[in-house]
């Protein structure tokens, strides 16, 4: 495991190259990261901030330049044109409500599901705990796109459930599953599972078997002790896990595209077809930064949680 | 068995099921005979040969496996660094802005990540003329940047358990200080780094929405063509590629649970631990 | 005590008119506002086994890790050989140091663990092959070379980390806690493998403790350290037998401690009036002090003598009622009420199997005990 010398030699003497140009050793290792992230994930907010403030055109990029020498004067151009279109049109409203509805509904079943499954595993004996958990994280591994592709095979008209449900006569006609908003539940939660599985199961699995123990010695019944013992002390996994299943759904494109309908408006679909279709750069710059405006309380939120959590750990 | 057990243990299993079930079919139908999805024509793997024999989907599997394997290793360099100095060096500018944004991308939906990064290729090109138009090299610094989020949570959580006077016992018998990041931290984590290597490589592989906002010509992804494909409705060979996705990522599993099982015994080694052993000798 | 005395004589290897080698002058240091080590100044001599004794969050790791090099001082200067230490980064200091959790890395053998100093010094091969071989043996490793560490038992481990901090031939070396992850049976075993080793090798040792019968076993000297202050320095008996304050002497082995004032203070004797033990307390040496100061006067169990019969040959005696009767095998200790209310704990070696006149709960008991048996501490 250890590199051959001649790395660690090159990159010694990497080092004393950067020292004389009065970047330290220390100084280096944190601006790699550092300077990596400035310009590949800072940069661009402000580059689709800066967009959002300007004119589409007919043009290769296509949208107007924020700011111009025009005859030795720097005039600058802020166009909050996109901002009241997007307030404007309803189209827009409508998505973002309906993206928030679709993700929180998908949210909450996902953690009905989620939560016995996670209870489970966390209370199960050490050697099938981590069959279990592998379990859980293998479809995470697998292909998203085609894991979303699958439930087209099972929601069709002609497909497997309607396939069974028709064999065993509860219906007679194909029920129309693909192409709904209860297809993109299922998609979402489907696909989403896992998120909310593994915070669950990481603050499950901390809690000492002894609180239950002593809640049941005390006179509750198990239905008490859940909801007076497990379930409070699992609430950061609980909202961990919900905002890591909300925050990603909101801006959802693949599940939509693939088993939503026509009408099925969510705000991701929405930038892309912003994007490619009408080629409005600046309406899908504006799309962006009211949705990452809209996802900032949830982040916060997700935050806190996780750093509930992190001071919770011995 | 107490009722609620009982019922606790069926809905578990049921969950079980809800995540396998479509998995399982994905991998019968693909040895179907017919064309129908949904009809059973018989064993065949002739949509196996069919793959094989698609010029479109090789190329696109091609492309995927470069940009996989160079995204997740400039990840694995970058996540590392980032998850290093993060949790050793105490006291730093910009340290709460970095903890922030290495993490990002954990929860930043695609479209904007895929957005913003396409308008910061095309105003750096503007600007500076570099990177030259969008393909491979673009889709590759995108997905090295949100790879190295989750090589970042791995790593770091691997050296925030690792006990600290493992590297001071170098630095203390004559290591420099970089000398004791490969001699010692290096090591110690490397089954975190191979672990987080393996999801950022997946995570590239499966990618489509952020590779279609910063692709370029000449550079569809095999997820892109997959996702025309699948747009025109099921197709029996796709249902062969994701059988054989399935089993690969099924091995690649089993040979990261094998590691993982080791890093977790040797974690009790590099953990602080102050068990008292009865002497052997 | 004896034994200890004699064993103090032999091991003073060192010549105290010799400059110290280690020095440590008025070294503070604070972690923001907590100041975990307050000006400390210390000198230790070449070839002592130097214990600093305290418990948790007395300052005394923090110490040894300034030593090492892995804290700066807030203000002080430590001085090894002569030479100055600040700004010398671990990497290049002459002193090794053995980790409480032993830090054996994980992923090498025993034989490259303990080879790594030397690889880090650029020693030849060869060298150090012979080298490991000879420090194998000296703590009794041979034929564990291979081994990883997760292969070993924890007093190997433990002698795995001893052999890696001595292999670069350190003048100092600093040891954290070495005994702690031991059982106890071991820990005993192995205090006197310590000791051997040192003396063998003639290496300074400094060791950072909490288990008050490790630092007197192992030390030629010990520091008590208490809230970042080194409270007493001196040999092990001095340190138990003259305690020079009260929390040494409470903190060192158990104590009864009367209060009182001085009433008498001569040249050859002193008298402590003490409503606490209703009587005055008579010692057969004079004390520094004023009449009516406040003390404490310190009895250790084991020199007060317990008996049904009374004490002429004793100049200060006692009676009371027995409450407690704790059997520990070697001993027995019994918990006395006086008849001023205060409970006195007195030791007594259990010479015969099962004494006839066995002294057992509710006995009326005489306590009695000499001149020179108690020591006078600031109250």
């Amino acid at each position: 495991m250890t590199p051959p010398p001649l790395l660690a030699q090159g990159l010694q003497g990497f080092l004393n190259g950067a020292r004389r140009i009065g970047l330290t050793g220390r100084g280096l290792v944190i601006a790699i990261p550092l300077v990596w992230l400035i310009v590949f994930f800072l940069i661009p907010f402000l580059v689709v901030g800066k967009l959002s403030l300007s004119e589409a055109a007919i043009a290769l990029p296509p949208y107007s330049p924020l700011m111009e020498w025009i005859d030795g004067v720097l005039s600058i151009h802020l166009n909050f044109n996109n901002f009241l279109f997007l307030a404007d049109d309803s189209l827009y409203l409508n998505a973002y409500v309906e993206s928030a509805k679709i993700a929180a509904v998908s949210t909450f079943f996902t953690l009905l599901i989620a939560y016995p499954m996670a209870y489970m595993i966390a209370r199960a004996p050490d050697h099938r705990r981590h069959l279990l958990l592998m379990l859980v994280v293998l479809p995470f591994w697998t292909s998203f796109l085609l894991r979303v592709y699958a439930w087209i095979g099972f929601l069709k008209g002609n497909g497997v459930i309607n396939t069974l449900l028709i064999w065993l006569g509860i219906t007679q006609e194909p029920l129309r599953m693909l192409q709904t908003d209860f297809a993109v539940y299922i998609g979402i939660v489907y696909t989403y599972l896992p998120f909310m599985i593994l915070p669950l199961y990481a603050t499950l699995v901390k809690l000492d078997k002894d609180y239950l123990e002593a809640s049941a010695d005390l006179g509750a019944r198990p239905a008490m002790t859940f909801l007076t013992v497990t379930l409070p002390l699992s609430l950061p996994g609980v909202i961990a896990g919900c905002m890591l299943v909300f925050i990603p759904a909101v801006g959802e494109y693949v599940i939509p595209a693939l088993l939503g309908g026509p009408d099925t408006l969510m705000i991701g679909r929405v930038l892309w077809n912003e994007f490619f279709a009408n080629r409005d750069w600046p309406v899908a710059s504006a799309v962006a930064i009211v949705m990452l405006v809209v996802l900032l309380v949830p982040i916060m939120v997700l935050r806190r949680a996780q750093a509930a959590e992190e001071g919770a750990t011995p | 068995m107490t009722p609620s057990s009982l019922f606790l243990r069926i809905t578990a299993w049921l969950g079980f099921l809800f995540l396998y079930a479509p998995i399982a079919s994905l991998v019968i139908f693909s040895f179907n005979e017919s064309k129908l999805v949904t009809v059973w024509g018989g064993f065949s793997t002739k949509w196996y040969g069919a793959l094989f024999r698609d010029p479109q989907i090789l190329a696109a599997g091609w492309i995927s496996l470069k940009i996989g394997f160079f995204s997740a290793t400039i990840a694995v360099v970058i996540g590392t660094l980032a998850a290093y100095v993060l949790s050793r060096f105490s006291r730093f500018r910009g340290r709460t802005w970095l903890s922030g944004a290495i993490a990002a991308p954990l929860v930043m939906p695609d479209v904007i990540i895929g957005l913003s990064l396409l308008l910061l290729f095309v105003a750096m090109e503007h600007l500076f003329g570099w990177p030259q138009g969008r393909g491979i090299l673009t889709i590759v610094i995108a997905h090295a940047t949100f790879g190295a989020a989750y090589v970042a949570v791995v790593a770091q959580s691997r050296l925030v358990g690792m006990d600290l006077s493992l590297e001071e016992a170098a630095e203390d018998l004559g290591a420099h200080p970089v000398r004791v990041f490969f001699d010692i931290t290096l090591p110690v984590i490397a089954p975190a780094l191979v672990s987080g290597w393996l999801l950022a490589f997946t995570l590239s592989l499966d990618d489509l929405v952020i590779a279609s906002f910063v692709t370029g010509p000449g550079a569809s992804t095999l997820p892109m063509v997959i996702f025309s494909k699948v747009r025109l409705g099921v197709s029996p060979d796709v249902n062969a590629l994701a059988t054989l996705v399935i089993g690969i990522v099924s091995i690649g599993i089993l040979v990261a649970a094998s590691n993982l099982h080791r890093a977790a015994r040797d974690k009790e080694d590099a953990a602080p631990s102050h068990r008292t052993n009865e002497d052997m000798s | 005590m004896s034994e200890t005395t004699a064993q103090t004589e032999i091991r003073s290897p060192t010549d105290p008119e010799s400059p110290p080698f280690l020095q440590i002058r008025n070294i503070t240091k604070r972690f923001g506002a907590f100041v975990a080590v307050d000006n400390v100044s210390l000198d230790i001599h070449q070839g002592e086994l130097f214990c600093l004794l305290g418990g948790s969050g007395s300052g005394k790791s923090t110490l040894l890790r300034m030593l090492s090099g892995f804290e700066t001082p807030s203000s002080g200067q430590i001085l090894i050989a002569g030479k100055d230490q600040a700004g010398v980064p671990p990497y290049k200091r002459d002193t090794n140091m053995m980790f409480q959790s032993y830090a054996l890395f994980p992923h090498m053998t025993v034989e490259k663990n303990i080879a790594y100093g030397l690889k880090r010094e650029g020693v030849p091969r060869a060298e150090i092959a012979t080298r490991v071989t000879d420090m194998l043996s000296l703590v009794k490793l041979n034929g564990f070379a291979a081994r990883k560490p997760n292969q070993l038992s924890g007093g190997q481990r433990q002698r795995v980390a001893l052999a890696r901090s001595l292999i670069k031939r350190p003048k100092l070396l600093l040891l954290d806690e070495p005994l702690g992850a031991l059982d106890k049976k071991l820990r005993e075993e192995t205090q006197f493998e310590l000791i051997k080793i040192q003396e063998t090798l003639g290496v300074t040792f400094v060791v950072v403790t909490h288990d008050q019968e490790e630092a007197m076993t192992l030390s030629t000297r010990m520091g008590v350290m208490a809230d970042g202050k080194l409270v007493q320095v001196g040999a092990p008996h001095e340190i138990y037998e003259y305690p020079r304050s009260r929390f040494v002497a409470e903190f060192i082995g158990s104590v009864n401690i009367f209060e009182g004032r001085i009433e008498q203070d001569g040249e050859d004797h002193a008298v402590i009036g003490s409503p606490d033990a209703g009587m005055g307390i008579y010692l057969s040496h004079g004390i520094t002090g004023t009449l009516g100061q406040e003390v404490a006067v310190a009895v250790r169990p084991e020199k007060i003598r317990i008996g049904k019969s009374p004490m002429e040959d004793l100049p200060n005696t006692t009676q009371g009622t027995v409450d407690e009767v704790a059997y520990m095998g070697n001993l027995s200790v019994f918990h006395v009420r006086l008849e001023t209310g205060k409970i006195i704990s007195v030791s007594q070696s259990n010479l015969v199997r099962s004494p006839e006149d066995a002294i057992t709960w509710g006995d009326r008991v005489t306590l009695g005990w000499d001149g020179a048996a108690s020591v006078v501490v600031p109250s």
